[in-house]
Formats: C-alpha cells, structure tokens, sequence
C-alpha cells in the first residue's frame, strides 16, 4: 500500500539512505560493532549524573594523549646512553613543534596522575566501590600502579642528572625489598649498574609493556562500567537503586484500589 | 500473576517477606532496584552525559597545551634559565659526578619524603618497601573492608575521616618533599671544627695505620674531613647527623671503627662495586690519589662519638 503513495523523490531517498548504510550494515552484519557502539551511546545512565562523574574519561583523554604524543617522541628518541639526552635536546629545539609535543608528554603525565587520584576520591567519596563494583575499583587501583610506574620508568629517559640519580634511589628503593629486592634492582638495571640496558629495559616497560597493560585495563574498567552501570551522586534524592517505600502485600488483587505491580517483570 | 518472587536460589523459598535479609541479599536487591530506576528514569548516555565528558575532556587537553606552552616559553633561549615550570633540560647525566640533588618527580614526593622519616638501616625497610606496601594492600582491600551498603558520606564516619587523614599526610609528606633542602656543600664546610673536635679525629689519626711512610696523618685528616664535606659524599651517607639518607647509604659516623684499613678504604673509593658488587656508589678515583689517601685516613679516623 504505501509503496503505491511514494513519490520518485521519497524513492530516490530510500536508496540513497540504502546506498549510506550500507557499510555499516555490512559491518553490523559481520561483526555485531555498530550495535554494540550503538548500545553503549544509547545505554541508560542514572538522570542524576554529574560533573564529578567526567574525571574517568577525562583521566582516559589524558592518557590517550599521552598515547598519541608518546608515538611521536618515540620517532625521534634514542634510548641510547650516549645519544638519549641529545635526541631530547633534539626534539625540544629542532623538531617542528617537537616542544609541544614533549611538554604535553611532561606535563600531560602530571595531569593524568592528579586525575587519576581525583577519579579515586570521586569514588570513594561516593561510595561507588561498593556491591557489585568491587572489581572495577580493584582493576583502577592497578591502573593508579601502571600509571604511577609509567611516571617511575618515564623519569629515566630524558637522561639528565635528576632523573639518573632520582632513578638510582628508585632502583635502591626496591633493593631493600626482602628476599627479591637484589634480584628485582637488578632486573630493573640489566645489570650491576645504570647503563645503556638499564635504558634501553626503562624505554621498552614505559612504551611497550606498562602501556599494554594499561589499554587492556581500561578496556576491562570500561567493559565493567558499562555492564554495572555508573552510580548516582549518593546525596541525590533521585539516587537510582534508593530505598523505595514499602510496597503493599502482593497476595491481594491487583485492581480498582492497589494499583498492580509497579514494574514490568516481563523483562 | 506476578508476586515478585525472589529470583535467586539462596533466598529461603518459604516467602518471608517481612523477614530480615542478609546483607548479601540486601545488597543483591538494591542493585536489581538500581537497574530498574536507571532504565526507567535513566538518561541516554548520548548525548547527555557525553556532553559533560566531552567538555570536560577538551579542558583536560587545553590544560596540558597551555602547560607545554607556559613551560617553554616563559623558559626560551638558554637550555638552563627556568622558566615557570622549570628548566627544559637539566645537565645529562654523569654517574661520575660527586655532587647532585636526586629528586624524582613531585608526584613521588610523598615516597620520597618517607625515606628522610626512616632512617637507615633500622626503619628504612618501613620507608622504602614497608609502609607503600601495606598502603597498596590496603587501598584493593577497600571495598571487602567497607561492605556496607550506605553510600551518604555523612554515615559514613570511618570512611569519611580516613579519607582526610589520607589525603592530609599524603599533602604534608609531597609539600614538605617539595620544600626539603639537600645539604649544601658550604654549611657542611663549617661543620668541619665541630667533627674534628667531636671525633677526636686528630688523635685518632694518629693510631691509623698502612699509611705511607713519612705521611703526616694529621695533615691528612684535615684534609680527608674538608674533602669529605665538599666532593658530595653527604648527599647520599649521613655523619654525625648531617647528610641524607636517601639513596639509603650507611652512616659514616664509625667508619672507622670496623677497622677495614686505609687501603680497603681507598680500594672502595675508586672502584665502590668492584670491592661491594652490586653497590650504586659512584666511583671517586678522579679525586686522585693523594685526595683518597686523605679521604681515607679522615674515615678510618672516625671511630664514633664519644
């Protein structure tokens, strides 16, 4: 019937829209992605949720911009004793814009340890690590670890004064570890002493190693959150999840007085 | 009809439904409430809260670029002039040096600053491994100490105020990283009549022995305590209450007093991990060798206060 009514217009129309979603229909078809993106877009969240609940993407924005400037030094650094703190001087003057891209490394690796930090306290102040959210809060506490053993290796590399002997401390911190503190420092320096392996190991665990860890920990720490959902601010008086009033005895009969059962249990 | 039965297997089938739940039950209908409210009352995340989380992502990004900018130009031309934000670079590293300033970055300030609050080699294990060990442990314990199901921080008394002290020593400890002062080498210098006097080191000097004939071991002395406060060895060991105990050096207080000889001494001055393996102090054979004939006549010559 309503195809007798379609004008040539609204025909052509539908093609092109066909013609348009046809890849994602294609990729829909083979893969499920689209409808999974299109379920975490249009996923619920609770109505009450707030500024304070921005701090996790913002803490992921600030790692994916440590990703993507992390690339970008590592085409132009040497993790090379002789050659490390010259490929930063390097980077710092000569490089277009290589300045702005190792001061957002710099500073971007500050900002992403505070917002972790302030993620952590937004969750605990709101008690959000509670039943059933317990294992995101545990896989956030090793991404705090990751995050703050990036700040540790990243320290090394720019090769000047403070960071080899801050690094020194840092390796003799973990030698006085018992039992495997002399097997653990020297693991970390490849060696009896810091040379060229001790930052050639730095360089592969703070670009290679940590940030993997760190990419499926977040995907993990997403998964979870988009399963359990996020929690309201526990002040709210519309706090999703809240006490209800009692209800009335189900035994009687749904009718003209009690209103029936308040929700669907045809879920 | 539906009667709202329990839909879990561990909750009593006899229907008590004025009765007393477990806390696990309690906590397992709470969140089957919580997924009923978000999906009747909830928001799409798209766009409502992604316009909050895009926001505040673009003012993350704006922070760091201002940041990089500040830092570079407030410090342009020479590598050295610090700007706002500190210098663009530092000297390079030279594990010959015999004076520098560890420091790691101001986010490890807090680990930093126990090191000075246990001091080696008693308490240090505390500092070093002991107390972030046991904060970590504590920190994924978290939600299996507190398993209560109030969330409103006002019930929440113990959580509340562990929550300040927390971030309180952690604040003390970075600031007072921040602001903690390394020794330098001037005032070291004028300590050097108090050790001479306190040590009784030109008496003691007397009693060293293996030093070459016709050597004056009170010229040598004298001289070992003056190097010995200026070439950096208070950066990492402690004397008579000065120093640093930071890469966690021995005290050098009564070097003297276990007798390894001057040769020992001067041996594990030139080369520290040849004669200690795995020992990260740096080697001071470019003092030459009348220097570390003096350096090791003041450490055998420091035998304690007394």
């Amino acid at each position: 019937m309503a195809t007798r009514t379609r004008t040539p217009r609204q025909v052509r129309q539908e093609k092109a829209e066909i013609a348009v979603n046809y890849p994602l229909d294609w990729l829909e078809e083979r893969s499920g992605l689209v409808g999974g993106v299109r379920y975490f877009l249009f996923r619920k969240v609770p109505s009450d949720t707030n500024w304070f609940h921005t701090l996790g993407s913002a803490t992921l924005t600030a790692f994916l911009v440590q990703a993507a400037t992390g690339v970008i030094l590592a085409m132009y650094y040497k993790p090379d004793p002789n050659q490390a703190y010259e490929s930063v001087q390097h980077i710092t003057n000569d490089v277009t814009l290589g300045w702005l891209v190792r001061g957002m490394h710099k500073w971007g690796a500050s900002v992403f340890i505070i917002l972790m930090f302030l993620h952590m306290g937004r969750v605990f102040l709101f008690g959000a690590y509670k039943y059933p959210r317990e294992l995101n809060w545990i896989v956030g506490v090793l991404l705090l670890a990751c995050g703050m053993l990036e700040g540790f290796t990243g320290y090394l590399l720019p090769w000047d004064q403070t960071s080899y002997w801050a690094t020194v401390v840092g390796i003799n911190i973990n030698g006085t570890a018992p039992f495997v503190g002399s097997f653990l420092s020297q693991i970390l320096r490849g060696g009896a002493e810091i040379n060229g392996d001790t930052i050639a190991r730095f360089y592969a665990i703070h670009m290679l190693l940590l940030p993997g860890a760190i990419f499926a920990l977040i995907g993990l720490h997403l998964y979870l959150i988009v399963r359990l959902g996020v929690t309201s601010p526990p002040w709210s008086k519309e706090a999703a999840g809240r006490e209800r009033p009692p209800e009335p005895p189900s035994n009687g009969r749904a009718g003209l007085i009690r209103p029936g059962p308040r929700r669907g249990i045809s879920r | 009809m539906s009667t709202r039965p329990t839909e879990r297997p561990d909750v009593s089938p006899d229907g008590d439904r004025s009765g007393v739940m477990t806390p696990l039950e309690e906590r397992r209908a709470e969140f089957k409430r919580y997924k009923e409210d978000v999906k009747e009352r909830g928001k799409p995340f798209y766009p409502f809260a992604m316009f909050h989380d895009t926001v505040m992502s673009l003012v993350v990004v704006c922070v760091i670029v201002a940041l990089a900018c500040i830092w570079k130009f407030t410090a342009h031309e020479s590598a050295d002039s610090s700007g706002w934000l500190g210098p663009l670079y530092k000297d390079k590293a030279d594990p010959g040096t015999t004076s520098f300033v560890p420091r790691p970055d101001w986010y490890f300030y807090f680990l930093f600053y126990l090191l000075r609050i246990f001091k080696w080699p008693e308490s240090v294990l505390l500092g070093t491994v002991g107390i972030p060990t046991i904060a970590l442990i504590l920190l994924l314990a978290v939600p299996f100490i507190d398993t209560r199901r109030e969330r409103r921080l006002t019930r929440r008394p113990v959580a509340l105020v562990a929550a300040i002290l927390v971030v309180l020593s952690m604040g003390v400890l970075t600031y007072k990283g921040a602001t903690a002062q390394e020794a330098i080498a001037s005032e070291l210098k004028a300590k050097v009549p108090t050790w001479i006097k306190d040590q009784n080191l030109i008496a003691n000097s007397k009693q060293v022995r293996g030093l070459p004939p016709g050597s004056n071991p009170q010229k040598l002395v004298v001289r070992g305590v003056t190097i010995f406060s200026q070439v950096g060895c208070l950066t990492c060991h402690t004397y008579l209450g000065s120093g640093s105990s930071n890469l966690g050096a021995p005290n050098l207080s009564a070097e003297g007093a276990k007798q390894k000889g001057v040769q020992f001494q001067i041996n594990h001055l030139q080369c520290p991990a040849c004669v200690n393996p795995g020992s990260p102090m740096p080697s001071f054979a470019a003092l030459g060798n009348d220097n570390l004939l003096a350096l090791a006549t003041f450490l055998e010559s420091s035998k304690g206060k007394q």
